[in-house]
């Protein structure tokens, strides 16, 4: 069976069972994965795999199954399971299969030259990264993590709504993307001391990618942290790094679900048109963002993408929308369906999500500050954030800031505090927007004042 | 399922180039998962994975290569794709397959896969029931998930075998507010069992009333103070500190490529005399037990601390090479989506002598850690970091009152040495690990520990 006669089958099979809207969500990837460690090439992988789902309403409910497997005996299966399912939910939220929209928006995710790019020329690249990093410094031990991957996708969403009059509609819309990621870490000893330093790069230009670049930058960061100790326990002036912000804002993206707020997990429920931040916060969800990681014209129901703010200098204007969500708050949807995988159920998620930058450089940010600490990582996040009630207590590193310059590395420090205070509390946000190697970015922000545990 | 002519085929293909093992690994699993919010079904999902993946050896040079097509052009396929990884002539002749029959000490009385739906969603409902009734707690969070994972191996060595694996899990969160604030309390217990698993080890009603208990009690709590003190970790889940701070260390996957701070310290104390520490995979129906690992190998008990002593670390195939040491069943992976590696299995401090109560009335000032959250480490340097989920600050050996927001962060290696009570009751609690050949279920497990001075963050 093809993947169209499958896709048919599906349909046909899911109609005669009384599903008389039905729709199929297909991801298929095609990627590449190598380390370099040593030398040697190691965890090298390739993948050709597809994955699908159908979901469809079955008395006005909204059942859901997938499978790896593409045979005959799948279609029968699938759409029984689907029909188990829909009986057993219990979710009272009107759901649709969407009809789609006259016109979808054109996003750049897609390079063609990147899945030309041969397998030798990005093993070279590793191997390259490895030996600059290592004649870098003699100090420089060995790169325990030194990887590079590409992947290449398409997405299609193939539905089926039968209407009052028996007759069939349907949409077929399909996307590709693709992009190369590289992430290094090195290793630096010097006496007993030893430390990490890492960089990272995702780009859909694989020539983007500089072997002298990313090995410099995780070796200075290696070397500075050999000298690194745990600054006093204290409440400390303090600048989020752009390099670690995005990872605090990842943790706590959720709470901008209309999907969280309406089953009361995230505490700005209701908060629509109320200032939950400094006027210096404007957060952006903007699909269309050119090269962005999350970048698509249409979201996981199949709804045409569009780019908004969620915080207006400081004002909450929005929650992310899928169309139940929408329905259900009676307003428009943001075209935030998202599944997490494709068998996932949809649900909402931000896309390329980032804090717009400011007008000050980080240079600026420090010597504003004066004294204080810059953090430029935090660690533990999946267990040290919480992300109902904000609260967070996280393992981190950085850097003391002396008269407004760099001065001293810091290690084992614990930061706490709460997200939604930390809002509140931004003084200004950096001209520096980075997106760290994922969909969520951030320049660098000043915070006022964190607490601190350390020695 | 995988035909034997098919494998054979399959490794001499992927060993035309020169490598010198080869392996094949089909794997076929029905997983189901429920949801329930508020007393309230949110999904019924079914999901068939279905996919095989080519394993090739050179050297030291492991190439991985994997498909959801397994017909035999698709296997060939990507057998070939792996062998084009690497450049030689070929040299090994793969053994002829031999059937192995794997003895399953991990006896399923009812698969959960011919269980209905309806049944699954009936025991979450008696959890819900109980939350309904508990005092501040606003919402329940319930979700089951059982899994039939077969697969097949095959390999160069002449290796051609089979196994299942089945298991149940279901867990319960709790959320206490109290209008402004929120706090959660959870507890997941599971097994390599199937849906007899409720019939002793799950109790739905006792899961919920933990579960608000520990989410009430945070809700009431202060915020933990900052600051070096003694902390005492209580069994079960806290056994996630050694999880995190050593086992991790402990994997060829760290020590092969001298990632770890425990390289090259076989032998040589790294923890205090009264730590000893296990990972066995023979434990019969645990949540993290084997039959086989997932390169084929009969899974074992380890030793891997004996009264502080280094006494093995775990080890899969590949990295048996890299460490010219034999491989010790530690083989595994989340599914054909991955290469397989050094993993655990169910992970303990073993029991010791020390009296629960004589533990904190000597402690001084500190914290109790009742309940652990997860965690992370970095395995280079040790650098770890747990969430404390139920904590309590000790006052002159007395338990003053509960604490939330702490986490302990640490090195590895500095906190091992500085543990100074071993209590004598040990148990388990359930986790998934994510490592890099994905998320497996694992045991962590100890009695109550003290540790006498750690880093405790909070505010």
């Amino acid at each position: 069976m093809t993947v169209d006669q499958f896709i048919q089958a599906l349909l046909d099979e899911a109609q005669k069972e009384g599903i008389l809207a039905a729709e199929v969500y297909l991801s298929s990837s095609d990627s590449f994965r190598a380390m370099c460690v040593k030398g040697q090439i190691s965890n090298y992988t390739v993948h050709a795999t597809r994955g699908l789902s159908l979901r469809g309403l079955y008395n006005g409910k909204m059942g859901y199954a997938a499978t790896e497997a593409f045979d005959e005996e799948a279609v029968g299966q699938l759409v029984q399971a689907v029909k188990e399912s829909a009986e057993l939910t219990e979710d009272e939220d009107v759901q649709e299969i969407y009809q789609g929209d006259g016109e979808y928006p054109h996003v750049y995710n897609y390079n063609p030259a990147l899945d030309q790019v041969a397998e030798q020329k990005k093993l070279q690249l590793i191997q390259d990264i490895e030996k600059k990093a290592l004649a870098l410094d003699e100090r420089v031990t060995a790169l325990n993590y030194n990887m590079i991957s590409t992947s290449s996708g398409e997405t299609r969403i193939v539905n089926r709504v039968v209407g009052a009059d028996g007759k069939a509609h349907g949409l077929d819309l399909c996307y590709r993307d693709n992009m190369a990621v590289c992430y290094i870490s090195a290793t630096a000893k010097e006496g007993e001391r030893v430390s990490t330093g890492s960089a990272f790069r995702v780009s859909r230009n694989f020539d983007e990618i500089d072997a002298d670049q990313i090995a410099r930058e995780a070796v200075e960061e290696a070397l500075f942290m050999l000298r690194a100790a745990p600054v006093p326990s204290g409440a400390y002036r303090a600048i989020i790094d752009a390099k670690c912000m995005p990872d605090l804002l990842g943790v706590f993206a959720g709470v901008f679900s209309a999907e969280s707020a309406q089953k009361g997990l995230s505490l700005l429920a209701g908060k629509e048109g109320e200032i939950i931040a400094s006027e210096a916060v404007t957060l952006m969800d903007d699909p269309l963002l050119p090269g962005g990681l999350a970048s698509q014209p249409f979201d996981a129901e199949g709804v045409a993408t569009r780019t908004k703010a969620v915080i207006e200098k400081g004002k909450l204007t929005t929650l992310l929308h899928n169309l139940k969500t929408a329905k259900k708050a009676g307003v428009k949807t943001t075209g935030n369906a998202a599944k997490s995988g494709y068998a996932g159920a949809v649900n909402v998620s931000p896309s390329n999500f980032y804090l717009s930058p400011g007008e000050k450089s980080k240079e600026e940010l420090l010597s504003q500050m004066g004294d204080g600490l810059v953090i430029t990582e935090v660690s533990g996040l999946h267990a040290g954030a919480n992300p109902i009630s904000g609260d967070f207590s996280l393992i981190a590193q950085g850097y003391t800031v002396k008269d407004g310059k760099k001065d001293q590395p810091v290690e084992q420090i614990t930061v706490a505090g709460n997200f939604y205070q930390l809002l509140k509390n931004v003084r200004a946000v950096g001209s520096d927007l980075t997106f760290p190697g994922s969909a969520i970015g951030s320049p660098s922000v000043d915070v006022g004042e964190i607490s601190v545990a350390g020695k | 399922m995988l035909k034997q002519d098919v494998a054979q085929a399959v490794i001499a293909e992927a060993l035309k180039t020169g490598g010198d093992f080869a392996e094949i690994f089909l794997e076929d699993r029905q997983n189901n998962n429920i949801s329930m919010l508020s007393g309230r079904v949110e999904s019924v999902n079914s999901r068939r994975l279905h996919g095989a993946g080519v394993r090739v050896f050179s050297g030291f040079q492991g190439v991985y290569v994997y498909t959801n097509d397994t017909s035999m052009n698709g296997l060939l396929d990507c057998a070939k794709r792996a062998a084009s990884a690497i450049e030689g002539k070929a040299f090994y002749a793969p053994k002829d397959l031999v059937w192995t029959d794997v003895p399953n000490i991990h006896f399923i009385q009812e698969s959960p896969d011919a269980v209905k739906s309806a049944r699954k969603v009936a025991k979450m409902k008696e959890a819900q029931a109980v939350l309904n009734n508990e005092q501040e707690i606003v919402q329940g969070s319930i979700s089951y998930m059982d899994s039939v994972q077969r697969v097949w191996i095959a390999n160069s060595e002449g290796l051609f075998t089979t196994d299942t694996r089945v298991y149940t899990r279901m867990s319960v969160a709790a959320i206490a507010s109290n209008g402004t604030e929120n706090q959660t309390g959870s507890t997941s217990p599971g097994g390599m069992q199937g849906f007899e698993i409720f019939n002793a080890r799950i109790d739905p009603e006792a899961m919920a009333k933990e579960a608000a208990r520990q989410a009430r009690t945070m809700l009431h709590a202060p915020m933990c103070p900052a600051g070096i003190m003694p902390v005492v970790i209580d069994n079960g889940f806290g056994g996630v500190i050694f999880h995190e701070a050593c086992g991790h260390s402990l994997e060829a996957t760290a020590v092969a490529v001298g990632n770890s701070e425990m390289c090259g310290k076989l032998g040589q104390k790294v923890a205090a005399d009264c730590v000893t520490a296990i990972d066995d995979g023979t434990i019969p129906n645990e949540w993290g037990s084997l039959n086989i690992d997932d390169e084929g190998t009969p899974t074992t008990r380890l030793v891997l601390i004996e009264n502080g002593i280094l006494k093995n670390y775990m080890i899969d195939k590949l990295n048996a090479r890299r460490m010219n040491m034999p491989i010790t069943g530690s083989g595994r992976r989340q599914g054909y989506m991955f290469a397989p590696t050094s993993r655990m299995r169910n992970t303990y401090i073993a029991a010791g002598n020390d009296d629960n109560d004589e533990i904190i009335a000597s402690m001084g000032d500190g914290l109790y850690a009742k309940k652990m959250g997860g965690g992370s480490v970095e395995p280079t340097t040790g650098k770890f970091n747990f969430a404390v989920g139920e904590g309590y600050l000790v006052k002159d050996g007395k338990i003053a009152h509960p604490v939330r927001g702490a986490s302990l962060i640490g090195r590895g290696s500095e906190i091992l040495l500085k543990i100074d009570r071993v209590g004598k009751d040990m148990q388990m609690a359930q986790g998934m690990c994510g490592s890099i050949s994905g998320s497996i279920p694992t045991n962590v497990g100890q009695p109550m520990i003290r540790v006498s001075e750690m880093t405790v963050g909070g505010r």
